[in-house]
């Protein structure tokens, strides 16, 4: 039986399927907003937060065991890409803080990995067959 | 002509193993001409056997537990026969040496070469394969590039992945652009992954490609710590630090084995083109 993520997406068990979406280091953002709450999968932070605030442990405890239950936060990537392109300037700015997107300012990294592959495919092609 | 220069550097990473130290010859047999430095700790007993095969002037040696304070290995086990003490050390040696770039590499390598969808062809041209990766670390915002591995190939070549958001073994870096490994074990993958999860890029080069011993198999270096545990443990040291995109299971090659599972969509940030942010 098929295994879906809560973002909808297909559990794929094959290991060596796992990069498939990185075929250049660009990701282009597709055209539509997802919602806020597409954005990531709290719900085993949620479960072991109501845990923890339900147990006998020390405030403080408490405070620094829902700060680790973030750890568990899974964010989806793609969708906070898609998310940035179409929010607000101040929104884009916070994002840009928190490192949830990588800009790529004046093709920095675009340009650099064409060169970089054209160096060494020139470098392929001057090697010696044997 | 050599396009290496004197702000460059390798280092390959060693211990307990001065008489089999692979990776120097084979850089030299490839087509490297600019410095080699092998990197020991204090606690490796066989640093003068290091010192003799070598010449003292290119062995250096560090003091693991002062590293050792520097970073978080995740465990408190005191084991440090692990590589990540020298991995970390080596931006303070490069900075001593006035070099601004290196590349960092285990000592058992025994093949660099290019990878294609036509397979494999050896290079005699590493001097301008570590130049070109140099440059494209200095000229972007990229905080490391490796060769790709073996294992990254195992299924073929794939023409839609030339790059991957991994980094392992093989890290060209850059004295101004620092960073830490974490972790005493699987230091790597936890590295990629965590900082990769606060905006660092690394990457893997799938075009250029490196081979080394087999894992648990090559005496010294780390091969007891794995025999020790075994890649199950080593696993979870990324799983502990990043649970939400890591996890821990099987993979069979010559061996059925436990390993890492990243899910990538879920472990670092997108790069995106400038153009999406608004003026």
């Amino acid at each position: 039986m098929k295994q879906f993520d809560l973002f909808g997406n297909e559990i794929i068990e094959d290991d060596g399927k796992y990069t498939k979406k990185i075929e250049l280091p660009l990701y282009e953002p597709k055209n539509t907003k997802p919602h806020i709450l597409e954005l990531s999968d709290r719900s085993k932070a949620r479960r072991l937060i109501n845990k923890i605030r339900n147990s006998n442990v020390s405030e403080e405890e408490k405070t620094f065991l829902i700060g680790a239950a973030q750890r568990h936060v899974i964010f989806n990537y793609n969708r906070i890409a898609d998310y940035y392109a179409h929010s607000s300037k101040e929104m884009q700015e916070l994002m840009e803080d928190s490192a949830l997107v990588i800009l790529d300012f004046e093709k920095a990294i675009e340009l650099g990995y064409a060169k970089l592959s054209d160096n060494l495919l020139q470098t392929f092609l001057d090697e010696p067959s044997k | 002509m050599s396009q290496v220069n004197n702000n460059f550097a390798a280092f390959i990473l060693s211990h307990g193993r001065p008489n089999n130290v692979i990776t120097y010859d084979k850089l030299i047999q490839h087509g490297y001409t600019g410095k080699i430095y092998i990197v020991i700790d204090n606690e490796d007993n066989t640093a003068d056997e290091y010192y003799k095969n070598f010449g003292k002037e290119n062995v250096i040696m560090f003091d693991k537990e002062q590293v050792a304070k520097q970073f978080d290995e995740i465990d408190n086990f005191g084991n440090r026969k692990t590589i990540v003490y020298a991995r970390n050390v080596c931006f303070d040696i490069a900075k001593k040496l006035g070099i601004k770039n290196f590349i960092q590499l285990d000592d058992d390598y025994y093949w660099f070469g290019h990878r294609t969808k036509d397979g494999a062809k050896t290079t005699r041209s590493l001097d301008k394969i570590f130049h070109a990766l140099t440059e494209f670390v200095n000229n972007t915002p990229i905080t490391s590039v490796c060769f790709s591995q073996g294992g990254d190939h195992i299924g073929g070549f794939d023409e839609n992945k030339k790059i991957r958001r991994k980094a392992m073994n093989s890290f060209v870096c850059s004295t101004e652009k620092p960073f830490k490994f974490i972790g005493r074990i699987n230091e790597d993958v936890t590295t990629y992954t965590r900082l990769g999860g606060l905006g660092k890029v690394f990457l893997t080069i799938n075009n250029i490609q490196l081979d080394q011993k087999d894992t648990q198999t090559n005496k010294g270096g780390m091969t007891d710590v794995y025999l020790l545990s075994g890649t199950y443990l080593k696993s979870f040291y990324s799983v502990i630090v990043n649970p939400s995109c890591v996890k821990v299971k099987t993979i069979t090659a010559k061996h059925t084995r436990m390993h890492h599972h990243i899910k990538w969509d879920n472990a670092v940030a997108c790069i995106i083109d400038e153009k999406h942010k608004k003026k």
